[in-house]
């Protein structure tokens, strides 16, 4: 390096430090080849990566502001917004404080049919986490495979809700419509197929030793720093901790269902990347029980004014997304619009993690740790 | 298991998929059958009918162009405005209609939902596209028409496997 430039005013992944030339400084993103649209600033030394920092914020779009300035009806389609393909369940706490909020109660088929949405559009996400997943390996027929079977779903989701994606089904006082008829035959035939096609992954991808000598202790997070960082989600559960807001804090039915969870002790990507695998096969199980458990008829839906007013107070749920635990937090002044509203999302924290999985990795085992954190770059950013 | 027993395994998966039928839908020829007619509201008991979320369906004879619909879209997307239609009827004092832009519509549906006179539904079309920003703009008239769709195609889970017939 002959002249060194001033680092004052240059935004972080421009500076060029004047250190040690073995140190190269690597923009990953943020045009999306393969990283979201985010970037990864990574400090490699040869092939190993020395410091990393993740740059969010290139997809914010200030869903929260926004909130202030819209009723508690019409937010519903915005707010699912930073996670289209997960919408039911980004949705779940805001329509759960709401709830709280106005003051009404939720019919009880509602909460089954909610119950049912909401893992149907987990095992949504995570098919589509995973065909992303398989394609940063290199291994494209765990991109079509996923991405296929997804269909079978979707097609469930347009028969109840009438969209493919971003469904603003969820409504405070229960949900919007009722299922159609013969659902629950139709239902159980789908998930039930869904089930066998995605016990057919273990094979090819799972068992698969390339891929377990790719990914096994790679980005290996311990179970004390999992606490420590605050992480959610799939990524503390791959690490041994047995934390799930669907069975520590049930919400709705959720305690009538006989809910487990899946924990793995390694914390490396490998089971990172098995444990959403093994939730989705539980989410079939909770699909098949709630369908049992359902009323088969009832009200679905407590009336409510187009332009309800919340009470003076301030309310926290929080459920359990595709991504790990997903909060909301609102401030009601007695008016039509939210005072204040927050959203904490799985994505976020799990994101702060990335640091010190990388620190001391192969540049090229950088995708297969950071897509198994389980991370989507709008949610984060919102 | 050994590492090579583990490849082959892998590979044997993928192969027995040549003899899986296609799940894929061949989509201009065939088309995927939805339930119902598409997304319609009941005020009286304030619960909505499942169907696909598509173009909407104004019925003329129904609407008092209260502007209750755009009301609804205002803080969603602004894509309903009201315009003047040049017909008179008795419940239409002030003759005006909701006119859609589908350039801005997210087909959530709330509108649907706001309006109390059944005049305002959803159908199954769902093929929008336009040359121009102008034509996807929908006016009274364009919006009354029912729209002609062919959608026969349905999902098929058998012993092969799933698949579109």
């Amino acid at each position: 390096m002959t002249e060194v430039i001033p680092t004052k005013q240059m935004p972080p992944g421009l500076q060029v430090d004047k250190v040690d030339d073995r140190i190269m400084t690597l923009n990953v993103g943020p045009q999306h080849p393969g990283s979201g649209h985010m970037r990864i600033i990574v400090k490699i030394d040869g092939d190993y990566i020395v410091d990393a920092d993740p740059d969010p914020g290139y997809v914010h779009r200030g869903e929260e502001k926004m909130a202030e300035a819209r009723n508690y009806i019409t937010n519903i389609p915005h707010l699912e917004r930073p996670v289209i393909h997960d919408s039911c369940n980004i949705l779940y706490p805001y329509v759960l404080g709401v709830e709280d909020l106005v003051g009404i109660e939720v019919p009880e088929r509602a909460k089954y049919v909610r119950v049912i949405a909401a893992e149907l559009n987990r095992c949504i996400y995570i098919q589509y986490w995973l065909a992303i997943y398989g394609i940063f390996l290199g291994h494209s027929t765990m991109f079509m495979w996923p991405a296929g079977d997804r269909e079978l779903l979707i097609d469930l989701m347009e028969k109840i809700t009438g969209a493919r994606v971003t469904h603003a089904y969820f409504i405070p006082g229960g949900v919007r419509n009722d299922v159609p008829a013969n659902f629950e035959d139709v239902c159980l035939r789908q998930v039930n197929y869904f089930e066998q096609r995605i016990k057919e992954y273990a094979d090819i991808f799972y068992d698969n030793p390339i891929l377990k000598a790719r990914t096994e202790d790679t980005g290996v997070l311990s179970r004390e720093d999992a606490i420590r960082l605050g992480t959610t989600g799939s990524v503390l559960r791959a690490s041994g901790v047995d934390y799930d807001v669907r069975v520590k804090e049930p919400y709705d039915v959720y305690d009538e269902l006989d809910v487990h969870t899946n924990v793995l002790k390694s914390g490396d990507s490998y089971a990172r990347s098995k444990v959403p695998w093994l939730d989705m096969l539980e989410s079939c199980n909770i699909i098949r029980q709630a369908l049992e458990k359902m009323p088969k008829s009832g009200s679905i839906r407590t009336k409510l004014k187009p332009n309800p007013k919340g009470g003076l107070g301030e309310v926290y749920r929080r459920v359990e997304s595709g991504r790990g635990a997903a909060g909301c937090y609102i401030i009601s002044k007695e008016k039509p619009e939210p005072y204040r509203l927050k959203l904490s999302v799985g994505s976020f924290r799990n994101l702060i993690a990335l640091p010190y999985l990388l620190k001391g990795e192969k540049l090229g085992n950088m995708p297969a740790v950071y897509w198994s954190l389980n991370y989507w770059p709008v949610e984060a950013d919102r | 298991m050994g590492t090579a027993t583990g490849i082959i395994k892998a590979l044997n998966s993928g192969v027995k998929h040549l003899a899986v039928k296609r799940f894929t839908l061949r989509y201009p020829e065939q088309k995927l059958k939805f339930v119902g007619d598409g997304y319609q509201f009941d005020p009286s008991s304030g619960v909505a009918i499942a169907g696909l979320k598509g173009r909407h369906m104004l019925f003329h004879d129904h609407c008092t162009g209260c502007q209750l619909c755009s009301i609804a879209c205002e803080g969603v997307a602004e894509a309903i405005g009201m315009v003047k239609v040049p017909d008179k009827w008795g419940q239409n004092a002030k003759s005006i209609m909701p006119q859609i832009d589908y350039g801005k519509c997210v087909f959530c549906g709330l509108c649907v939902d706001a309006c109390p006179f059944y005049a305002l539904y959803m159908s199954n079309d769902y093929e929008l596209s336009s040359f121009t920003k102008e034509g996807l703009i929908y006016t009274p008239a364009q919006l009354q028409v029912k729209p002609q769709v062919q959608q026969d195609s349905e999902l098929i889970i058998d012993k092969r496997g799933a698949r579109h017939g």
